[in-house]
């Protein structure tokens, strides 16, 4: 009974809220802002839209006014670009981000980098072949490496929500002859190659200076995936498909 | 509003290339067609323009609808049947199968940018995105790349459930950002990512996982060119929150926040809204970049940018930047904002600039602003009361609508009131207090008591209880009887609200109770 009527005093003397001088915030999607958010949620999804009739006449026109544009002097290109601010976005495009072993063109860098060490690099294959963790995450500043294609795969798809559906890597459709080409220079190097991977108890280190003699500057012309040939597809590597196919033999590398 | 956005896109075709007109073309077109979209899909009622070749009015009356219905049909077969010719083109090998490729995605981008009503169901159905994500795989030329990009981006510009059909294809477009694409591809990828982060949270989250962060912001560091500013735009729907998790980090990434000053200094009004918004949501979501943009002069360029600038689309995302900061961490800020300080005077006088603006949602927010600034010490109240801005306030406390009322009715209690010190009863500023009254602003609170906003009253009230409790000679409840401020208050007396309720029977007691009148 006592705590019941202290508590009703207590109600009373907290009286009046009175006004009090503080300052107020509101967070971005609060009923605040939506007045002056009207605006810009109209523009928050944007159509792209088609030209008109007009305005492709309109463009025709500049064209021709400009001179019929630049043709890209990079032997086997062949691009046609309409103004030098063009033109050079498309050499940094096409010209600096392929790969010299199989002309495959990457967006970025580090991208390219990637492909290069798992498709080309006979080192990183040795790696995987050891074990080590050296497929790296593809999702730039996670950093976390895995021993294999696979297991990066899961970790793209648990961790940064890729969908199951995607794949760095797409199986090519060799012709039988680039097939039979292609089987023939691998045996041949993987000879080669076999003769290094014996030597077991030299530490990564050593090896490098063995197999960066087998540099990717070896691949044979012939087996070009270059972007005249392909329609931007490239074959899986070798490493993967042991993965798919359970295969006993020793790590041998791969072109 | 159109007519304002034509305006900017306006530019000398002789000098801006041809990739330029024509992004500009579909930009000035997409707002009008946005804003149209919206409503529509808001009203339920469709509307199409009169034949495939657009050469139609947009005025469509009813009696056409039987006719909409079956061009709408025909639209749906075209777009299902350039599904399947797309299909067989990725399957063919032979020769010229790129040219193939091209001039199918072509087509159904031709289909898919209809506006009014783009066939995004039907594309979807006939199983587009496989597709598309197919012709979007690494090392694809250009032109192949641009307009699966488009079609992923009119796709994602519809419905929710449209937009998350995206998914499968969200981890190559954002491959394509990077350095290395051409720009044309990467402001594609952008323009397509930025629709798909405008949707929702749970989107924007997937795509944060993906890592399409650090690639947007990198396309907002160069000087100009339209990739920058789309870029800008989308990274303004990923960072939007509501998790402020992707705000704080985009502060930290190198060379962002030097392209933030540098845009907001130098750029054009176009760029500069984008730019703006993105820093609106960082400062409205993490102190971590409040304090690194006040740190970095932040203050002055939006100062700066209100004082000369007319275009509303500008002005509301950098008025509210402003707000955002000044009312974020208090130390920072009124580090900066000194009373007697050029940078105080300037803020002031930009704040006044938007409450004299003839744009109400200036008026509410800057109203808004300057009450935060009025919550802070007792300098600054004395700035506010001396300066331009109480007359004004005063005028539009009688006059102005109701959303503008309340927000002056706090900036002109924050002069009254001395900062919070503890618990208790906060101390008054009589001066202000005397003066705000004799200025005629009773009558506008006790309005305010009487609306139907539950907010608007409790701040009435705690007006009133301030004039009642402070004016001297006691002349505080003369002057709200005078008013109809009892009448005002007695409303309350059944009142629903509680709260409300003991608020108001408290002062009547208190002030009008027995001995009131008596004295007399």
């Amino acid at each position: 009974m006592a705590m019941e009527e202290h508590d009703e005093e207590e109600k009373q003397q907290l009286g009046f809220p009175y006004w009090k001088s503080i300052p107020r915030s509101f967070g971005p999607e609060s009923p605040f802002f939506a007045s002056g958010n009207i605006e810009r949620e109209l523009l928050a999804k944007q159509v792209a839209l088609d030209l008109t009739e007009d305005e492709k006449h309109q463009l025709q026109n500049m064209v021709v006014e400009e001179g019929g544009g630049i043709f890209c002097p990079i032997v086997g290109c062949g691009s046609r670009l309409t103004s030098l601010e063009n033109f050079e976005d498309h050499y940094n495009a096409r010209h600096t981000a392929s790969c010299s072993v199989c002309s495959r063109v990457y967006p970025t860098s580090r991208l390219l980098s990637i492909h290069v060490s798992e498709l080309h690099d006979s080192f990183f294959q040795a790696k995987v072949a050891r074990g080590y963790a050296v497929y790296e995450c593809l999702v730039e500043g996670c950093g976390l490496k895995f021993k294999s294609y696979k297991s990066r795969q899961r970790h793209l798809v648990d961790k940064h929500k890729f969908p199951t559906s995607f794949e760095f890597y797409k199986k090519a459709h060799l012709s039988k002859k680039q097939r039979q080409k292609l089987q023939r220079k691998q045996a041949t190097h993987r000879r080669e190659e076999d003769s290094c991977m014996e030597v077991d108890n030299e530490s990564i280190d050593g090896l490098i200076s063995g197999i960066s003699k087998l540099s990717t500057s070896d691949s044979p012309s012939s087996v070009s995936f270059g972007r005249r040939h392909t329609r931007g597809l490239t074959f899986v590597p070798r490493a993967v498909q042991r993965e798919k196919m359970p295969d006993p033999t020793s790590a041998g590398t791969k072109r | 509003m159109a007519d304002e956005s034509f305006a900017f896109h306006r530019r000398d075709p002789i000098k801006s290339s041809v990739g330029n007109v024509a992004a500009n073309r579909r930009r000035q077109n997409a707002v009008t067609v946005g804003k149209e979209r919206r409503e529509s899909l808001v009203r339920a009622k469709r509307l199409c323009r009169v034949g495939i070749s657009g050469d139609g009015d947009a005025d469509v009356s009813l009696d056409s609808e039987m006719m909409i219905d079956e061009e709408q049909s025909i639209l749906e077969a075209q777009t299902s049947s350039a599904v399947e010719v797309l299909k067989s083109a990725v399957a063919y090998q032979g020769k010229g199968a790129m040219q193939k490729r091209v001039s199918a995605l072509r087509d159904l981008r031709r289909l898919l940018s209809k506006s009014e009503f783009p066939p995004v169901e039907a594309a979807l159905k006939a199983g587009a995105i496989p597709i598309l994500v197919q012709c979007l795989s690494f090392g694809s030329q250009d032109e192949q790349l641009l307009e699966a990009a488009w079609c992923l981006t009119n796709i994602a510009a519809g419905k929710p459930e449209e937009t998350e059909a995206l998914l499968p294809a969200l981890p190559l477009l954002i491959a394509h950002l990077g350095e290395k694409s051409s720009l044309s591809v990467a402001e594609q990828c952008a323009w397509a990512l930025g629709n798909v982060a405008g949707e929702g949270e749970k989107l924007r989250s997937v795509l944060l996982s993906q890592g399409a962060l650090l690639p947007l912001a990198r396309m907002m560091l160069p000087n100009k060119g339209s990739t920058v500013r789309t870029s800008a735009w989308a990274l303004s729907n990923l960072i939007k929150g509501p998790d402020p998790k992707a705000a704080t980090e985009l502060v930290r990434i190198d060379g962002v926040l030097d392209a933030i000053v540098r845009h907001l200094k130098k750029a054009d009004d176009e760029l500069a809204t984008e730019v703006a918004w993105v820093v609106v949501y960082l400062s409205a979501l993490s102190n971590i970049a409040t304090s690194m943009l006040v740190k970095n002069d932040v203050l002055q360029l939006l100062v700066d940018r209100l004082a000369t600038s007319n275009s509303l689309q500008l002005l509301i995302p950098v008025l509210r930047s402003l707000g955002n900061l000044v009312a974020g961490d208090s130390q920072t800020i009124y580090a900066v904002l000194v009373p007697g300080h050029e940078i105080t005077d300037s803020v002031i006088k930009v704040l006044v600039k938007c409450l004299r603006s003839e744009h109400r949602v200036l008026k509410k927010e800057a109203a808004w602003v300057l009450s935060n600034i009025a919550a802070g010490s007792v300098e600054h109240k004395r700035l506010i009361n001396s300066s331009e801005a109480v007359p004004l306030l005063l005028r539009l406390l009688s006059t102005a609508p109701f959303d503008i009322r309340k927000e002056v009715a706090y900036v002109l209690g924050n002069l009254c009131v001395a900062p919070t010190e503890g618990d208790g009863k906060p101390n008054l500023i009589l001066e202000h207090l005397v003066s705000l009254v004799s200025g005629g602003c009773l009558p506008g609170f006790i309005d305010l008591v009487r609306s139907a906003d539950t907010e608007a009253a409790r701040v009435g009230l705690q007006f009133m209880e301030l004039v009642l409790r402070g004016m001297p000679n006691g002349e505080g409840p003369k002057l709200v009887e005078q008013e109809d401020g009892i009448d005002a208050m007695e409303r309350f007396q059944f009142h629903e609200n509680e709260d409300l309720r003991n608020m108001a029977n408290g002062l009547v007691d208190k002030y009008f109770g027995e001995d009131y009148g008596l004295d007399e």
